[in-house]
């Protein structure tokens, strides 16, 4: 059932999904973001902790790319087309940790109540 | 203007080199070929993907760190232990059996007479026989004094009564054991049992009695005598105050003839043993006691009933509730001993602390609600007795009393493979690290012999340990308690432990 899932939201394998991620690519790349610099902090908390967990470069470079993007779309210009195809919107660095944490948190929630922090 | 250019000349060439100049000369030329930076290009790409990676080993934990301890509770294979000493078994053409389990490699031996004879057999009248002359048989014999000869030879003599058994045994070197056979012969046939000796002897049980008023065995003894009043079980092994009074040497003669008779004995060794030798001298010396096969054993009742004993100057209360469980034969005892390993024991001394692995524990330990805690399971000829024994400070015993049932009717409901497999490799590696030494297995050798009429191999009673799973588990906790009858008994400042009809109510839920 995962599979076929998968197999229709796979960008190699469904026409539909190439389409959504070419789109996507565009956008992003105009003002300069990665996919997952969208996940918002204050939106889930798993985002935040899993944000808590990156090296301070990898946030850094977040933020710098966050605040470039505010700039232009403060400005009312997109970024100069040189950098737009240097951009690498699919490029990840939060999917693998935000796992982690979610899976935690469900361990966690598994437990009884008084067994979820350390005695 | 010289000195400048050479000044940004050196400037530019101390600089590392960044890729993004380097692109960047590259895109200037041709802009139709720029491509995104490869994902080594920025630091936080390269760390991304070491941490990517990372992450990745996650997932597959390395096998060679699970090897021997997991979180995961797993069952493994001991086929490599299995293959253990023999037990040799003969019996003599008075009835007496006589088993042996040699081990080559042991200098020391243990041999002891394992008899089925026990508080459970004697009357009313008589209660307290059987520890009597338990403790007179070591006094000495018509030609000797059995334990100083033990001692001179170096070895230990020891003896215990039970309800349903009572054990003379000695532990001595490898070269003593004929001699051992000898004594404890000499002891059961030949006694002396004079009268001098005898009103010491009373004054010496008397003295016990009184003085283990507080103590865990008080506990266990009201329990049976509650659990199963009006019947022999119930009867305490010291016996009552009054009978030590006027116990005389008929007494404990005619006890010896009507009991201790050879169908009813085992003669045990382990360790540097030979079997022969010692089946050869027990043919010649056992030969003044009775072949009477008759036990007479009335039938156990058990009742549900409660005995409480309040005692405020004492700092903490102790108490047991418990199930009636089923005789040793039955095989859904070893279904019991799986779930007296699922409820587990804790005490404040435990090195596991909060972290222990049954529920139970864990939830007594986190909130602190008691001193010490032990589930039991005990299988007699035809009965038993299954469940949990606390001590705990006298303010905190609703709360403690919640979590013994809670615990003990969960599983009928809701049992965890993890938490069977758990108990499972607890009560294999229990029941082997036990029966380590010879007197240890000696003792094995007896009781097996005793209650199931021969020695249960390792390798079967593995492969019963590990065909209770938890639909078993279930099914046997709904047959000995969703909604039974339970026996209680308490001492000590047990004012607020819940009454009788709390408990019982307790012993299902609506829930379901």
């Amino acid at each position: 059932m995962s599979s076929f899932l998968q197999s229709f939201l796979d960008p190699k394998k469904s026409w539909l999904a190439a389409m959504h991620m070419k789109s996507l690519t565009k956008r992003l790349r105009k003002y300069g973001l990665r996919y997952d610099d969208l996940y918002d902090p204050y939106y889930d908390l798993d985002i935040k902790e899993a944000l808590n967990r990156l090296p301070r470069e990898i946030v850094d470079a977040r933020n710098q790319r966050l605040k470039r993007a505010i700039d232009l779309s403060m400005k009312h210009e997109y970024l100069p087309e040189n950098l737009q195809q240097m951009q690498t919107p699919f490029r990840s660095y939060l999917q693998e940790m935000l796992a982690l944490v979610k899976k935690e948190n469900a361990e966690r929630e598994a437990l009884p109540l008084y067994q979820r922090t350390i005695p | 203007m010289a000195n400048k250019q050479l000044l940004s000349l050196a400037r530019r060439s101390h600089k590392p080199p960044s890729s993004f100049t380097v692109v960047r000369s590259s895109s200037s030329a041709a802009e139709e070929f720029i491509k995104p930076p490869p994902p080594t290009a920025m630091i936080y790409d390269r760390i991304a993907h070491s941490l990517k990676s990372k992450l990745q080993k996650l997932e597959k934990p390395d096998i060679r760190f699970l090897k021997y301890g997991s979180p995961h509770p797993t069952q493994s294979s001991h086929t490599h232990i299995l293959s253990l000493p023999e037990t040799k078994i003969t019996t003599l053409p008075n009835g007496l059996r006589v088993a042996t389990e040699s081990t080559s490699n042991s200098r020391t031996a243990t041999v002891g007479l394992w008899i089925d004879a026990g508080s459970r057999f004697e009357s009313d009248e008589t209660n307290g026989t059987a520890h009597f002359l338990e403790r007179m048989i070591f006094k000495g014999t018509e030609k000797r004094r059995s334990e100083e000869e033990i001692e001179n030879m170096g070895g230990h003599l020891n003896g215990y009564t039970c309800r349903e058994e009572t054990a003379y045994y000695a532990k001595v070197m490898g070269n003593g054991v004929l001699k051992a056979v000898d004594i404890l012969a000499d002891m059961l046939q030949n006694s002396k049992l004079e009268e001098g000796c005898i009103s010491r002897e009373r004054d010496a049980i008397l003295r016990e009695v009184q003085a283990g008023e507080h103590t865990e065995e008080a506990v266990f003894d009201h329990l049976h005598s509650t659990a199963f009043q009006y019947s022999p079980l119930g009867r305490s092994i010291h016996g009552a105050v009054a009978n030590i009074k006027t116990i005389s040497t008929e007494h404990l003669h005619h006890y010896i003839h009507t009991h201790y008779t050879t169908p009813r004995m085992v003669l045990a060794a382990s360790g540097a043993v030979k079997h022969d030798q010692i089946v050869e001298k027990a043919n010649k010396l056992f030969t003044k006691l009775s072949s009477d096969s008759t036990t007479a054993k009335e039938p156990a009742t058990f009742t549900g009933s409660e005995v409480r004993i309040i005692n405020d100057y004492v700092p903490l209360a102790k108490f047991a509730i418990a199930f009636e469980a089923t005789s040793s034969t039955d095989p859904d005892s070893i279904a019991l001993m799986v779930m007296r390993e699922m409820l587990g024991s804790w005490n404040k001394n435990a090195g596991g602390g909060k972290h222990m692995g049954s529920e139970l524990a864990q939830r007594v330990s986190i909130n602190g609600i008691a001193e010490s805690m032990m589930a039991f399971s005990t299988n007699y000829k035809d009965t038993g007795l299954f469940g949990v024994y606390a001590v705990a400070k006298p303010d905190c015993l609703g709360d403690l009393s919640f979590a013994i049932m809670s615990a003990i009717t969960k599983l009928a409901y809701r049992v965890s493979e993890d938490d069977v497999i758990r108990a499972r490799n607890q009560l294999k590696s229990s029941l082997m690290l036990h029966t380590d030494g010879t007197s240890p297995v000696a003792e094995d050798i007896g009781r097996q012999l005793l209650t199931y009429g021969r020695r249960i191999p390792i390798a079967e009673l593995f492969a019963r340990i590990d065909a209770v799973d938890p639909s078993t588990i279930k099914r046997v906790a709904n047959r000995y308690f969703y909604d039974r009858d339970i026996a209680i008994s308490a001492i000590g400042p047990i004012k607020e432990l819940p009454d009788y009809n709390w408990f019982r109510r307790r012993t299902y839920w609506n829930r379901y």
